[in-house]
């Protein structure tokens, strides 16, 4: 008797526990994933900011007055005269890119992106952009931790600068082979 | 004085204890330390590569020649290894391969981009790698503010110690046999924009450490680590604070302060004079120069330095107040030369410069020696002065200088094209030296680009990119190999590429070897330029060749893995190269 009324207190303690999975990621949180694949952070930088780079001065995504599907706009098209690579395979093939076709863009086309983003990555990226860069000011540390996590040094000049040391020590080195 | 049977007997116990240690030790644990010594006299063990550019005088000349113009129809392929570092970091998607290998009595030693440092067994004619170090370069930190790739051009070795940089800025001594880090320092501050790409110079017990970041708004030195006291001895800003030369850094943004001057080609060392020679490079903003007016001392320059104390000797600048972003942080190769037409013998530094230019100075005073252009076109300047070694339309007058006014990209003419583009006529790809027929091979970006200006904010912001407007493709580039002659100055060869030249050279007695970036490894024959042999390693080539002997057999080896700027930020100009695929591969070649 004894044995069964504690495997029923175990069974009901098992369905109280709060449940181990998170809920369902967001398209926003997807998008991130996109954002880094797609390597939107090679010009635009991990915040957006955009600014200089070899290739021209990307665009600051912080500062965009773009709404979502003027983004994914963009990001499907490319941007004509600009380095902005286009992302899809079709892109000038029926009009849906600014209403010009192949021969419109002819001398001009954008870049091919080296990475091809179906519908739903380019609305997932989009969707990225607009809830944590579009707006959001000069990039601080709380969007830098969110974005890197804490186990590099890529945060500490967003740190105040303490005299002397990081708050990571130098990595270890290890070695394989004999 | 005849032995004693005691002493006699002693004498062969001792030899047999000598023999026994021997044999437990065994090829591949004896100690060999490359001393101060064996790398000073580099050149006489031909059958090894103990120094980055092969000797101190940066020649990168072997006197090996089983591989020669006769027999170098039947190199192949001998072995080949896989190796990593290829992953993404920062604004980069992949690490690419740009060391020359060290070899050491049948061993060699290379690092790949995030700075891993591998030692390979060759004897037997193949590959087995003994072991590898992984620094854990901080993959964000460092590519983020690496302007140039996930490069690491290479190790250096000192006593039982291989030393390495890091992307993120260490040093690093490493136990030759046992691959365990003894000790690592941190050089090189990514939080200020800097990272270092280059080899370090191992010269006596100090290691010399370059700093790369001219495109972040750094203020360029070098620094020499003592490898007995892990303590730094001396640093010396390429812009020196509370010098003469900042009477050159005018205008109100205080621009000397991120006015770049970066120093991350491995330089090279004259041991009759204990000095060094190192190439600094472009001021910051790069394309802004009325930013900062005056000649910007001593950015764009060769400096001579005194080894022990980091004193500047002599600085001689090739490109005053430079709107381009030419670098001169290119090697000098130091030759003596027979003089022309009977005159004395001269001691020179060769730089074949980012303008286009390949120069001399005499290496004991700084003093212009002559000028050639190496380039097919070159449209920034008319020539350089015969006298003063400066281009024709430098006036040391003006605060701005204004070149050629059509090529020179300015607020007033925000869009020009520029010959040779930006990357140069040649950039970090080495070039090489044969001391028998004075002859110099450079490994040239035949070139043109486009700059847009655009103004900077005041102050440039830490990790920020700061270029003042940037590149873009005007037209295709291409390559050659182009040789001069050390002695008249004048070019006597050009061998033409399809593609730019941005691995570096190899020279041999009768040979010249070089990779190109469709992968394609080649050889010359050093005096004809006509191509003798070539093999399609199938990847990036963007590394130089070197050459070394196990067990009495000459290979070649060379690294391949796409990797530098040039699929990131100069593709257009190259269409065909935009199929090449990231990779990481050793390659080894024999007859």
């Amino acid at each position: 008797m004894k044995f069964s009324l504690n495997a029923t207190a175990l069974l009901m303690l098992a369905f109280s526990l709060p449940a181990m999975a998170t809920e369902p990621a967001t398209s926003a949180d997807v998008g991130k994933l996109v954002y880094e694949r797609a390597n939107c952070v090679g010009c635009h930088k991990w915040s957006g900011v955009g600014g200089g780079g070899y290739g021209g001065a990307a665009l600051s995504l912080r500062a965009t007055s773009l709404d979502k599907e003027q983004i994914e706009e963009i990001v499907t098209c490319g941007r004509p005269t600009t380095g902005m690579p286009h992302f899809t395979n079709d892109s000038y093939k029926d009009g849906k890119c600014y209403g010009m076709s192949e021969d419109d863009v002819k001398d001009i086309m954008p870049p091919a992106a080296n990475v091809v983003l179906r519908r739903r990555e380019i609305d997932e990226v989009a969707d990225y952009v607009i809830a944590n860069i579009k707006g959001k000011g000069e990039p601080g540390l709380s969007d830098c931790v969110a974005y890197f996590g804490d186990t590099s040094r890529v945060c500490d000049i967003y740190r105040p600068k303490p005299a002397g040391a990081s708050r990571h020590a130098m990595p270890t080195p290890s070695t394989t082979g004999q | 004085m005849t032995m004693t049977s005691r002493s006699f007997k002693r004498l062969r116990l001792l030899a047999g204890v000598a023999a026994i240690s021997m044999m437990i030790a065994g090829p591949g644990r004896a100690a060999d330390e490359v001393t101060a010594a064996r790398l000073l006299g580099a050149n006489q063990e031909q059958g090894n590569w103990l120094l980055h550019h092969k000797d101190y005088g940066a020649h990168r000349f072997s006197e090996l020649n089983q591989i020669n113009k006769d027999t170098v129809k039947n190199l192949h392929v001998a072995f080949t290894m896989s190796l990593g570092g290829v992953e993404g970091g920062g604004i980069w998607t992949h690490g690419g391969l740009e060391a020359t290998p060290l070899a050491e009595n049948g061993f060699l030693f290379f690092t790949d981009g995030w700075g891993s440092v591998y030692k390979v067994d060759t004897h037997g004619g193949h590959g087995k790698l003994v072991w590898k170090m992984d620094p854990k370069t901080d993959h964000d930190w460092a590519g983020a503010v690496a302007c140039c790739g996930v490069d690491n051009r290479g190790v250096a070795l000192w006593n039982n110690m291989v030393v390495s940089h890091t992307l993120d800025g260490r040093l690093i001594a490493t136990d030759k046999e046992t691959g365990k880090v003894a000790w690592q320092r941190q050089v090189a501050d990514p939080d200020k924009g800097e990272a270092v790409t280059g080899a370090p110079l191992v010269v006596k017990n100090l290691a010399i450490t370059g700093v790369a970041g001219g495109e972040y708004g750094i203020r360029g030195w070098l620094a020499a680590t003592d490898l007995t006291t892990q303590k730094e001895v001396w640093r010396t800003y390429t812009i020196p604070e509370g010098e003469e030369a900042m009477a050159s850094w005018g205008g109100p943004n205080n621009a000397a302060a991120s006015g770049g001057g970066p120093t991350w080609v491995t330089g090279s060392y004259d041991p009759a004079s204990n000095t060094l020679f190192w190439g600094t490079g472009n001021p910051g903003p790069d394309w802004n120069n009325q930013y900062r007016p005056g000649d910007n001392l001593h950015t764009d320059s060769t400096i001579a330095l005194d080894l022990d104390t980091g004193k500047m000797k002599w600085a001689f600048q090739h490109t005053p107040n430079d709107p381009f972003d030419y670098d001169s942080v290119a090697e000098n190769v130091l030759v003596d030369v027979p003089g022309a037409n009977g005159a004395p013998p001269r001691k020179l530094a060769l730089e074949a410069d980012r303008n286009g230019i390949a120069y001399a100075v005499e290496r004991d005073t700084g003093k212009f020696a002559w000028a050639v252009p190496f380039v097919k076109q070159l449209t920034w300047t008319a020539g350089i002065d015969p006298v003063t070694g400066k281009p024709k339309e430098y006036d040391p007058k003006k605060q701005v200088q204004v070149y050629n006014v059509s090529a020179t990209p300015s607020e007033q003419n925000p869009v020009a094209i520029i010959c040779p583009g930006n990357m140069g006529g040649k950039n970090w790809p080495p070039t090489a030296f044969n001391p028998v027929s004075n002859t110099w091979y450079i490994p040239v970006i035949e070139s043109c680009n486009k700059i847009t200006v655009k103004a900077e904010p005041s102050q440039n912001k830490p990790r920020d990119w700061f270029t003042g407007g940037g590149p873009s493709a005007s037209q295709r580039i291409t390559g050659s190999v182009t040789a001069i002659d050390a002695t008249t100055g004048k070019v006597t060869g050009k061998h033409e590429t399809p593609y730019p030249m941005l691995g570096g050279m190899l020279a041999t007695p009768d040979l010249v070897f070089a990779g190109a970036p469709d992968g394609e490894m080649f050889a010359l024959d050093a005096k004809t330029l006509d191509k003798l042999w070539s093999f399609p390693t199938g990847g990036g080539l963007n590394a130089p060749p070197m050459t070394f002997t196990v067990d009495g057999k000459q290979y070649i080896a060379v690294l391949v893995g796409l990797g530098g700027a040039w699929d990131k930020w100069f593709i257009d100009s190259t269409p065909d190269l935009k199929n090449i695929e990231p990779g990481s591969m050793l390659y080894v070649f024999a007859l």
